[in-house]
């Protein structure tokens, strides 16, 4: 088993940051229009700070991966920061991309977290 | 209407201002419909209903009700089912049914019997089911009980109404069925019919099996509520037949869903993504039945998974997997009767 497999499917089956956050300052959800993956991820931010984030998903193994390992970075990050993490960091921190055709999986929760910063007032998507 | 209430909304009704009501009370051998199912026969001879599959028996009921639309009142009609010409060459069924045929003034809110079955209506729409009583002779009368207990009507007096409750706090349970109360050192034989709101099925995945589910389902009085992540297969356009789609996160819109026996959950999306947030939102509720398409080595995998998170070996027997009933079929049409044929299987208390 690659490393990459074995990572996404720790973090699968006991994802970190899952579940809904009850004192969130902003919110946003997306979906992958065809395969059907959908996450809402939820962020506390106080002053310019992250103070929490957490996700709440319906979706494959990749797409939770990469949500768990997405919102335990960003905690205690400055919003601006957060708002910088690129798409590479998430292939870094999984050790590998996904396979042809799952890009999109891996990708969702980044492009969710950003619209929750900016609907936090922070910055634009 | 099928075996359920009069309607006064159905536009078959709008020219109809009295019918008799035709209810199947009592049945003994081989009867092919349950007891509470219904006919109407109109003033104009219109026919909505049955209360056998067919042939002579609901020709006798409809030919008693003609009689009864001119003469009013109520009476019940006992048919046997062993027909000398049907005996001679093998067919005969067996047994009697017994028939309770009414004139109804459908459109009069001070008919009781037309007034009960807008007070079970009523009912049903609150998710509750209801039991009307009703006496088998003499003067129209209707007593509405609700599940919750809220009352509407009378058969003439408090204490009939008491007996009548305690006796509907069975037939809740069981089904309808004829009861005798005593009053005033009379018997008389009351009829207690049996509403339930109809089974919801939520199908979670809005592809093609889901589309023959939805348009056949209704023929079945089930309610079908269709349920994707995707807006572009969960469409109006593709489901012109479901009673609601709803687009969002499948856990989700299933949690909020009322948990009673009388909801189906059928998970055909075949995709983990669905299948494991649905279930662990199920397993632990009263939903009536789960379904998941797919092969039992995929449903011993998914099982597996659950299993892992601390469901018991009890919780996961629920997954119907693979779904439906054994029929051969392959294509969505034939896999949604097969599916159809379990929910139908588990209605009627054949499968658990």
């Amino acid at each position: 088993m690659t490393a990459f497999r074995a990572i996404v499917l720790e973090h699968f089956r006991h994802p970190r940051n899952r579940g809904p956050l009850d004192d969130a300052t902003a919110s946003a959800e997306g979906a992958n229009p065809l395969c059907g993956d959908r996450i809402r991820v939820q962020v506390r931010v106080i002053g310019d700070t992250i103070h929490d984030a957490r996700f709440t998903a319906d979706a494959c193994a990749i797409c939770i991966a990469a949500a768990s390992v997405l919102t335990a970075h960003v905690r205690g990050m400055p919003v601006n920061d957060a708002a910088r993490v690129e798409p590479r960091w998430i292939h870094t921190a999984l050790e590998g991309e996904p396979p042809a055709g799952r890009a999109k999986c891996a990708m969702l929760p980044l492009d969710t977290l950003r619209r929750a910063l900016a609907a936090s007032g922070g910055v634009a998507p | 209407m099928t075996d359920g209430l009069i309607d006064q909304s159905e536009p078959l009704l709008s020219n109809e201002p009295s019918v008799a009501l035709a209810t199947l009370v009592a049945a003994t051998g081989s009867t092919s419909k349950k007891v509470g199912t219904k006919m109407i026969v109109g003033e104009s001879g219109r026919l909505i209903g049955g209360v056998t599959i067919g042939g002579c028996v609901d020709a006798q009921v409809v030919e008693a009700a003609d009689a009864l639309l001119e003469t009013g009142g109520r009476r019940v009609l006992s048919i046997s089912l062993d027909d000398d010409e049907a005996w001679e060459i093998g067919l005969t069924c067996g047994g009697t049914v017994d028939v309770l045929i009414e004139r109804v003034n459908v459109h009069d809110i001070v008919d009781p019997v037309a007034a009960a079955h807008v007070a079970a209506r009523a009912s049903l729409a609150r998710g509750e089911s209801a039991v009307i009583a009703t006496p088998l002779d003499g003067e129209p009368a209707a007593l509405v009980l609700s599940e919750a207990g809220a009352r509407h009507g009378t058969l003439g007096d408090s204490a009939l109404d008491d007996a009548a409750a305690a006796i509907a706090a069975d037939v809740m349970a069981g089904g309808s069925r004829i009861a005798p109360i005593e009053n005033a050192g009379a018997t008389r034989q009351y009829f207690f019919d049996r509403q339930s709101p109809p089974t919801t099925v939520v199908i979670i995945g809005a592809g093609q099996i889901a589309m023959s589910l939805t348009r056949m389902a209704r023929e079945l009085d089930m309610r079908t509520i269709v349920v994707d992540g995707r807006e572009r297969y969960a469409t109006r356009e593709r489901f012109p037949d479901a009673d609601e789609i709803r687009v969002g996160m499948p856990s989700e819109i299933v949690a909020a869903i009322a948990p009673t026996k009388r909801v189906a959950v059928v998970l055909i999306a075949h995709d983990y993504k669905y299948e494991l947030p649905v279930l662990r939102a199920l397993l632990r509720s009263p939903v009536g039945y789960i379904g998941m398409l797919g092969s039992r080595k995929r449903g011993d995998a998914v099982r597996a998974l659950l299993s892992e998170e601390g469901f018991t070996d009890e919780e996961l027997a629920r997954i119907h997997t693979p779904i439906g009933l054994d029929i051969g079929g392959k294509s969505p049409p034939e896999v949604a009767v097969s599916i159809l044929g379990e929910l139908v299987a588990v209605r009627s208390g054949k499968r658990a």
